[in-house]
């Protein structure tokens, strides 16, 4: 997998990004991560555009273990798998001890589990919670 | 005699840059519009502080204005859409219709002919505000050529 990164975490300017560009199944794909103050931003494409958009939070309940709310906002609302995509990331965000919601938009040519396996391990090495 | 040696000579000479032409520029050219393309910046105004981020797709384009903090705010989709190319807007996180951003987001699509995805936390009933955060972005959008002035902008 060739990959390209830069990343931006200045203290200069309040929202710290990185992005990298890696080739999956022969197709070019950006990954992009944002950190705002009170959200985290994720930006997975292949298309040149934002695709699907996807809001994931955690909810805060009495229950020991957190239960999490993923929906689609725009775009495909007929692909589970960006669902679970969604779902995997918030849980790691609050597994890493962050309570932020995620805006995750995902614009892809092929949305096959191993596509998206390969796309989740790309995001959590640049992740930035 | 010396003007006919000197005419041979620049009959024997052919710019620099030729080489430059043809397949490999078009395809750094290629290369460079399919990056993703990232800019942030902040300007200072008296009364308040606005953070810039602009993430450029190569069909669509991203933009977000913080005022006064990196909160994310409300977030909008304008796009052209059929049958006659006019310009819709949708609220997708927080706000409606009339909140800040989302008439921002539908000037954006009228001039730059691309969809726009804006998210935007300037505060509500403060037209001055959003008038210069508008003003200021689409100026920096000129200089990076995401806006070409003049006939080419979206007929709306």
């Amino acid at each position: 997998m060739n990959t390209t990164s830069t990343s931006t975490l200045t203290t200069h300017f309040p929202v710290g990004h990185k992005k990298t560009s890696v080739v999956i199944k022969e197709n070019k794909t950006d990954v992009i991560v944002c950190r705002y103050d009170d959200y985290f931003m994720v930006m997975v494409t292949q298309l040149g555009c934002v695709g699907t958009i996807l809001h994931a939070r955690k909810e805060e309940g009495i229950l020991v273990d957190p239960t999490f709310s993923v929906s689609v906002i725009f775009g495909k609302r007929d692909e589970p798998l960006l669902v679970a995509f969604g779902r995997q990331l918030i849980e790691h965000i609050s597994f890493c001890g962050s309570s932020r919601p995620l805006v995750l938009t995902v614009g892809l040519k092929d949305h096959s589990p191993g596509t998206l396996k390969e796309i989740i391990s790309v995001v959590l090495e640049n992740r930035l919670w | 005699m010396e003007n006919v040696n000197l005419e041979g000579k620049l009959s024997g000479m052919h710019v620099n840059g030729e080489s430059h032409m043809g397949g490999n520029n078009k395809d750094n050219a290629d290369a460079t519009l399919n990056d993703v393309q990232i800019t942030c910046f902040t300007e200072d105004l008296h009364d308040a502080t606005l953070h810039f981020q602009i993430i450029r797709f190569s069909k669509q384009i991203y933009a977000w204005i913080g005022c006064n903090s990196a909160k994310f705010g409300h977030l909008y989709a304008a796009a052209p859409t059929r049958p006659n190319n006019s310009i819709s807007v949708t609220s997708l996180l927080g706000g409606n219709a009339d909140n800040t951003g989302s008439s921002m987001a539908r000037r954006l699509v009228l001039k730059m002919g691309l969809s726009v995805v804006l998210a935007c936390n300037i505060p509500k009933d403060s037209p001055i505000l959003e008038a210069t955060a508008e003003r200021k972005l689409i100026e920096r959008l000129k200089i990076l050529g995401y806006i070409r002035t003049g006939p080419h902008q979206h007929p709306g």
